[in-house]
């Protein structure tokens, strides 16, 4: 009798300790970071143009990053943040658009494409452990050009992770691009960017899939 | 007699049934909330901007970059670029198959001289003007009848005056504005609100175009082709909302109030644009009343009601699925259905292909007349 109540305890605390596992990041207050992933982010770029009728819009569906979360003693807690978006998944939804955002925009001196990318080392956010704001500083790179960068973020944890959404803006003339022209509209200097991603914790997504960390 | 009946009923269909691929509010998708980005009238239709152009080849099957034509003869007939100007030619042949059957073929070419002349400080003038062979008069009815079709007609012969970015002043003939502004004159929402390829009534109207709201109030008198005591005279507004602030989200409403010596018309509708991306939606529904003094004061409500889904496959090929819906109370009771295939293709800014499939249903007899369509569309480009 009593060895029946123990297998039954047993099966129940592997049970609790699984589906914590399966339904989020396990953080717990004082103890090492887990490191999260974002795969398939939303970023969307807009910009005016100085015709009042036309502005831009642009939308990436292939964010990609990592990041360690750990919950401090002040609330939920950034480190090590590193996130992309290759420029070849930004559309505009018109090829031709598209090509030239690519070649007046993101292509270097000699040619190449390389991705945007930006990086912070740590950030700290307030709030609590389900809901915070965060300010994220690091450098964001633009066809090779490092250039310090802040971006706002709201981080709520749901049942897959944390979903993360953020607004910040870039200044073209801050990486020495000159505002494309075309046909007399020109685009202005300020690109507002809002990104809408869910971070997954890495050792829970190892867990479903098989693979080791 | 009902066989002959049936023909003329058709043929009036076919020839209803007749569009001009002049304004592109499926722009929408891509974040053209409205028509004055790609325009150089703000309302939409007649020549494209520089900018307009640009947009036009690189949604075509061609694509590419435009560049303006720099050759002397084009330098010289839009005087150092004062005055940009095309013709168009279209070429529509439709079937109609009538209640048991009968078929009506109906070639209508049409071509047109569309010009745009800047003036100085802030003034231009426009002017269209279309030269046909087969007509297309709004459906005739009895407290709606249409306006005089001609062979040589002007559509439109406006003066504007650019008050500042925001703010345009348009007074002259051509069509009053309306809500979603297809090119299709031909469906319910244009045809049974005075809205039909002849109704180019004299009108002074403004356009008010800020970030997130476009306001259009217009007075408007008659065009000078209206039947005997159709002349009519009013005013009406459109109000329009971009709901998300990125030109994908257009909610509006429109008011028009006429008079006439057979009596009056009030229009009140509401319509939507919505793009996301690759597909749109474009919906209108109006209710109009028509009181008519020379039939004993009757009062005739209507309302007409389309809806249009559409996807661009490609850039240059566009699919659409449209239902369209008229309903006119007794003593002349009307309950008109139908539902529409269409596909555009644009093959070059200067030649495109459409092919439309409809059916039409009279809710009242419970006959069916289907239709097909291929229009042809070419012009010229500065």
């Amino acid at each position: 009798m009593r060895k029946a109540r123990d297998i039954r305890r047993t099966l129940g605390a592997i049970g609790a300790l699984t589906a914590a596992m399966l339904t989020g990041p396990v953080l717990v207050a004082g103890e090492g970071a887990d490191e999260t992933e974002v795969r398939g982010g939303v970023a969307v770029f807009e910009v005016g143009t100085n015709i009042r009728a036309i502005r831009v819009h642009g939308k990436s569906n292939a964010l990609q990053g990592r990041a360690l979360v750990r919950l401090g003693p002040d609330g939920l807690a950034i480190d090590e943040l590193r996130a992309s978006v290759p420029v070849q998944t930004l559309d505009t939804g018109m090829s031709l658009r598209d090509g030239h955002m690519r070649k007046y925009i993101f292509t270097t001196a000699d040619g190449r494409l390389p991705d945007l990318d930006f990086s912070a080392t740590n950030a700290v956010c307030t709030g609590s452990a389900d809901r915070a704001d965060c300010r994220l500083t690091g450098q964001l790179t633009i066809r090779g050009n490092a250039q310090p960068f802040t971006i706002t973020v709201v981080a709520t944890r749901q049942s897959s992770g944390f979903r993360v959404v953020g607004d910040s803006v870039v200044r073209l003339s801050s990486y020495g691009i000159e505002p494309p022209s075309q046909l007399g509209v020109r685009t202005e200097d300020e690109v507002k960017l809002h990104v809408d991603v869910v971070a997954r914790s890495v050792r829970r997504d190892a867990l479903l899939t098989g693979v080791p960390r | 007699m009902k066989t002959a009946r049936a023909l003329v009923l058709a043929t009036v269909a076919a020839l209803a049934h007749a569009h001009v691929a002049t304004a592109l509010p499926t722009m929408v998708r891509l974040g053209y909330g409205d028509c004055a980005a790609c325009h150089v009238s703000p309302q939409g239709g007649g020549p494209l901007t520089v900018y307009g152009r640009g947009i036009d080849r690189s949604q075509s099957l061609r694509g590419g970059d435009y560049t303006p034509s720099d050759d002397g003869l084009t330098k010289a007939l839009s005087v150092g670029g004062r005055i940009t100007q095309d013709f168009r030619l279209l070429l529509r042949r439709q079937a109609t198959w009538a209640p048991g059957g009968t078929r009506t073929d109906v070639f209508r070419p049409r071509l047109m001289y569309r010009n745009v002349a800047e003036i100085a400080g802030g003034f231009r003038a426009s002017a269209t003007l279309t030269a046909e062979t087969t007509h297309a008069p709004r459906p005739a009815r009895a407290y709606d009848p249409p306006t005089q079709a001609d062979t040589l007609s002007v559509n439109t012969a406006l003066l504007h005056y650019k008050v500042n970015e925001t703010i345009e002043i348009a007074a002259g003939k051509d069509q009053l504005p309306s809500g979603i502004n297809i090119p299709d004159l031909a469906v319910f929402i244009k045809s049974r609100n005075r809205l039909g390829y002849y109704d180019a009534p004299t009108q002074l109207k403004m356009f008010w175009n800020s970030k997130r709201y476009h306001v259009t109030p217009f007075a408007f008198a008659p065009g000078g082709n209206e039947r005997a005591g159709e002349a009519e005279t009013g005013t009406g507004a459109l109000a329009e909302v971009d709901v998300l602030g990125a030109g994908r989200t257009i909610a509006g409403v429109s008011v028009l109030k006429g008079v006439s010596e057979s009596g009056s018309r009030r229009v009140l509708g509401s319509y939507v644009r919505l793009g996301f991306g690759r597909w749109g939606v474009l919906a209108e529904h109006d209710m109009a009343t028509h009181d008519r003094d020379t039939l004993s004061g009757a009062r005739l409500p209507q309302s007409t009601t389309y809806a249009q889904v559409f996807v661009a496959m490609r850039e240059w090929l566009v699919a659409s699925a449209i239902a369209e819906r008229a309903r006119v109370t007794a003593p002349f009771e009307e309950k008109l259905t139908a539902g529409a295939f269409e596909l555009s293709a644009r093959l070059a800014s200067q030649a495109t292909l459409g092919v439309n499939a409809r059916v039409q249903r009279d809710g009242r007899t419970g006959r069916t007349s289907p239709s097909l369509v291929v229009q042809a569309a070419f012009k010229t480009i500065p």
